[in-house]
């Protein structure tokens, strides 16, 4: 209806052009359409993302009828872009309806019991969690880590242990029992009767048919990988487990257990009953008590023959302030150190940028857990050789190469850790668990900390907006252009002018982010949260406040900024953190999140940018969103397609030879029918690239001098873009009040600009293409990295290959489009004979160099 | 105005809203306390008077608009403030009726809940 209002009373026979060719004005109302349902549902998504934040109150009513909202707006978005690809996209359906499945499961609770039983560590996503609990979540997590190293292994996952219930006929007692939990008046007899009975039906449930077959090609497949013999842990992994809480040794671990499919099923079926242990439970409704029913997974992992092991915690949990580390070890295996069988050496080390240790005690070690030898597996407690009882289980570069993990780990994850390592006998260190670590304060302290805090310079207070909350220290590290990223160090605070969604890159290695400009509902807010990096967005005046490489403590929370490190402000998050994180919605909130709000489709030059690569909703709406803008981009290559006859030359002080197609608001209404001045011209994003043409000395009348070569060149080759038709010779423009699609087909080379630009960031894009040239291969090919190096210095993504360079950019708000469009105006001027003078290879960057100093007389030998 | 020694009482039935309330007012100072069934915290208001009450509307037994009467009826001095998910004109007009300070729709940002908490404390007889 809409779309009929708008377009009545267009001359519509004008604009028929031949067959298969629809009119321009209904195909840019179509693409319009599909950027207002994108838009739709980016906003409830992002709206969903920023409650994420911390800096809001909501319950699960909201999550359930939001994501209502969210599925329908996406049907809407699909739906709009197969209109205007006439059904190009129609997969997207299939597509979008198995992400759809996947978050109604969530909301219906189902989500760890919908994926394959076996899985390898290394191959889980983020999807996966639910399924193989938040142990390996977190250790699939560090296997991607180039900083650390973890044992290989896969993953049985709760899928498993549902199909178990199911074919044991054990799922009723389940669900009384789960029902029995969650009551607030237990029957503690009935209750412990419904948990040994599980226990034991759990224990001699029976496989599905074809489960040991497919763990036996798992098993074979980690001994292929070598290293012999190949014995295996088999340790819980719990939904929720290690991710929000401890569950530190609640459940059961096998280890030394023989590789093969039966003694690897029997083990984890010890697991899976340790969930109905009298322990267990008992903690469960403790910490846990709102938590739901719960599944197990098991991680199956390499073991490590151990030389010495334990454990590590980022932050000494007694004096959380203190900037130490403690570290606790014994020789042989963990579980000895864990259980508390063995004296421990105890270290204490400094936290900065090289760790010392400033304390150690070494105990007498007679015993070690080590394996049995035997093909059954299996550890026992064997003696240890006299000359080592005395001596440290670990020497200084060991533990310096474990305490720099241990802060690493911290910055990853963002939270003090309570790290499981081992030392292999070949002498590398292995991380065999990374999981919060819980500090206890007293109340009364807590509530000094106002107090405390006033000894604290105040750089900022209630300044910005949160995008993540959250509290974060470290030297601050400006970042004003994205090459600073590679120089980021460990720990740091980015300091930005603007956010930007390439910061991910460091966001493992940051401790906070303060922008000037940018919201909480950006790329960069939603990634932030994903990694929960403590942001702060628009402190306008940050950085004039703060020197690069100054200590500052930023609280995401109250948003405040300090000077300097303040540790009682580090200390409370440590002791608080918990609580939000374990509430039910904002679990199931973050659930449905992570299936929604990623962005795995980042580059649209790549190959996976099709509707099977697309994971997320948000990479559906990308695609949709660069589906669409490469449909536009097609309107103005094909003169078959447009209009004859309205088509109005421009009249500019430079010989650009431009034609004008007005689809709506790009001209005054006033304007003459010909030879339009550019002050007639209406259209933001066509107005901006003009501006650039016009500045001052980036075009050049002069024609370059071509050698006869060249010449000979440029006859024998000709653009493949070029088609030829009635507007041939011609550079046109379709263009309306928000648009441009700009066709140049100067001499012998081809240069699109399509650009939409208006107050709504998200919408805006550029896409830039640029092909051939009248010089011999080499020459067009340095002309293509030239213009290369100069759109990759206003952060275009670009591609180029030989001659072709095709660029993009997008999402920035309306001044910066412009601002970016006058510098690609002055750049077709700078660039259009140029390579002719590219000559040799440093031309590329000396002519490079003159353009971003705003030296366009280079050109012309000024 | 001074949040330290303010005393802030919030029920709801929902325990993630004290929960998180207690987080966010206790590291400013104040001296909160949070109930989750609305007999326990009228008994609390009872023993000594608060200064600010966040009440939900919607719970079990003892709704917010009959906490609203209670207070109001106990301390006259007493800010309530309100939060639901379920606000329609009419329980605004009722609660405003009945003198609530403010009501806030859920989901809210927590900075709107402190603001509206710092206009209260600035109002007549709650300057420190």
């Amino acid at each position: 209806m809409a779309l009929r209002d708008l377009l009545k009373g267009f001359p519509f026979q004008r604009w028929l052009t031949p067959k298969a060719c629809r009119p321009l004005p209904l195909v840019f109302s179509q693409f319009r359409e599909v950027l207002k349902a994108n838009n739709q549902a980016l906003e409830i998504i992002a709206d969903m993302g920023e409650k994420l934040s911390g800096e809001y109150l909501f319950d699960l009513r909201y999550v359930e009828a939001t994501v209502e909202e969210m599925i329908a707006a996406m049907r809407r978005a699909i739906g709009a872009i197969n209109i205007l690809t006439q059904d190009q996209c129609a997969t997207l359906h299939e597509v979008f309806a198995s992400m759809e499945a996947r978050v109604r499961a969530i909301l219906t609770k189902r989500d760890d019991r919908e994926g394959p039983p076996l899985l390898w560590l290394a191959e889980v996503e983020t999807r996966h969690w639910p399924l193989v609990g938040g142990k390996a979540a977190h250790l699939s997590e560090l296997l991607n880590n180039p900083k650390v190293r973890v044992p290989e292994g896969f993953v049985i996952t709760s899928r498993l242990f549902h199909d178990l219930l199911d074919l044991n006929g054990i799922r009723p007692e389940f669900d009384l029992f789960e029902q029995a939990l969650a009551e607030s008046d237990v029957n503690e007899d009935q209750l412990d009767l419904l948990r040994q009975a599980l226990q034991k039906k759990v224990l001699s449930a029976e496989p599905p048919s074809g489960f040991l077959d497919a763990l036996a090609g798992f098993l074979q497949r980690l001994a292929d990988l070598g290293g012999l013999p190949l014995f295996l842990a088999v340790r819980s992994s719990a939904q929720e487990e290690d991710m929000d809480f401890s569950f530190a040794g609640q459940f059961h671990s096998e280890l030394q257990v023989p590789p093969q499919a039966e003694p690897v099923y029997r083990a984890y079926l010890q697991v899976a009953a340790s969930l109905f242990g009298a322990k267990a439970i008992r903690y469960r409704r403790q910490v846990f008590p709102e938590g739901g029913p719960m599944s197990i997974a098991a991680c199956c992992q390499r073991m490590i023959p151990a030389r010495a092991s334990g454990i590590i915690y980022s932050v000494d949990p007694m004096e959380p302030g203190s900037q130490k580390m403690v570290v606790v070890g014994a020789l042989g295996q963990g579980q000895a150190v864990v259980e508390g069988q063995v004296p421990t050496d105890f270290f204490r080390l400094s936290k900065e940028e090289a760790p010392r240790i400033v304390e150690q005690i070494i105990a007498a070690k007679h015993e070690a857990l080590l394996a049995t030898g035997g093909m059954d597996g299996g550890l026992a407690m064997q003696e240890v050789p006299e000359g080592q009882v005395e001596a440290p289980c670990l020497d200084e570069p060991i533990l310096l190469e474990l305490a720099a993990a241990a802060i690493h780990l911290e910055t990853f994850f963002k939270r003090p850790q309570d790290i499981e390592w081992t030392l292999g006998q070949d002498g590398v260190l292995y991380i065999l668990q990374s999981r919060p670590l819980l500090i206890t304060e007293s109340a009364r302290e807590k509530h000094l900390l106002s107090e405390k805090l006033e000894g604290y310079e105040l750089i900022a207070a209630d300044s910005g907006r949160v995008a993540q909350q959250g509290i974060g220290a470290g030297p601050a590290f400006w970042v004003e252009t994205l090459a600073d990223l590679k120089e980021f160090p460990e720990g740091a605070v980015l300091i930005s002018h603007r956010d930007s969604s390439q910061f991910v890159q460091v966001m493992h290695r940051a401790s906070a982010i303060v922008t000037q400009v940018g919201s909480p509902t950006s790329h960069m807010a939603t990634l932030c949260r994903e990694l929960r990096v403590p942001c702060l967005v628009g402190v306008s005046d940050i950085m004039d406040k703060v020197a690069n490489g100054e200590e500052i403590t930023v609280d995401a929370e109250d948003r405040r900024i300090y000077r300097g490190r303040a540790v009682e402000l580090l200390t409370y998050q440590a002791t608080t953190t918990m609580d939000l994180h374990m509430a039910p919605e904002f679990r199931m909130l973050r659930r449905i999140l992570r299936e929604v709000s990623r962005l795995n489709l980042v580059d649209p030059l790549m190959q996976e940018f099709s509707p099977e690569g697309c994971k997320t909703f948000h990479d559906v709406l990308r695609f949709i969103h660069e589906t669409a803008v490469l449909h536009l981009v097609e309107l103005g290559r094909d003169d078959r397609c447009l209009p004859g006859g309205l088509a109005r030359r421009l009249d500019l002080p430079i010989q650009a030879g431009i034609l004008a197609i007005d689809i709506g608001g790009g001209i005054a209404p006033d304007a003459p029918r010909d030879q339009i001045p550019f002050s007639a011209v209406r259209s933001i994003p066509f107005r901006a690239i003009l501006q650039g043409m016009l500045f001052p000395g980036a075009w050049h009348q002069e024609a370059m001098q071509v050698s006869f070569q060249d010449m000979m060149h440029s006859m024998m080759t000709t653009p493949q873009d070029t088609l030829s038709g009635q507007y041939t010779g011609h550079n046109i423009a379709i263009i309306s009040e928000t648009y441009v699609n700009l066709c140049f087909r100067f001499g012998y080379h081809f240069n699109i600009i399509d650009a939409f630009c208006h107050d709504v960031e998200r919408d805006n894009h550029i896409y830039f293409r640029f092909l051939g040239g009248a010089t011999d291969i080499a020459k067009r090919s340095r002309r293509a990295t030239l213009i290369a190096t100069i759109l990759e210095a206003f952060d275009f993504s670009v591609k180029t290959k030989g001659d072709l360079v095709i660029a993009r950019t997008g999402n920035l708000a309306q001044p910066e489009m412009e601002r970016t469009l006058d510098i690609l105006g002055r750049l077709i001027g700078f660039t259009r004979q140029l390579d002719v003078q590219m000559t040799d290879d440093q031309a590329v960057a000396r002519y490079a160099e003159a353009f971003l100093m705003g030296d366009y007389g280079i050109v012309a030998g000024k | 105005m001074s949040e330290t020694n303010m005393r802030l009482l919030v029920v709801d039935d929902e325990p993630i809203v004290g929960k998180r309330l207690k987080q966010v007012f206790g590291k400013i100072g104040f001296a909160i306390e949070t109930y989750t069934d609305s007999v326990a915290a009228l008994a609390a208001m009872a023993e000594k008077p608060f200064d600010i009450v966040v009440t939900d509307l919607k719970m079990e037994g003892i709704d917010g608009i009959e906490v609203l009467k209670r207070v109001r009826a106990m301390n006259p001095e007493t800010r309530v403030i309100i939060i639901t998910g379920y606000a329609s004109p009419d329980t605004a007009e009722l609660a405003d009726r009945e003198g609530v300070f403010a009501f806030l729709a859920k989901p809210f940002r927590l900075d709107e809940l402190k603001q509206v908490i710092y206009r209260a404390m600035e109002t007549d007889g709650l300057k420190a």
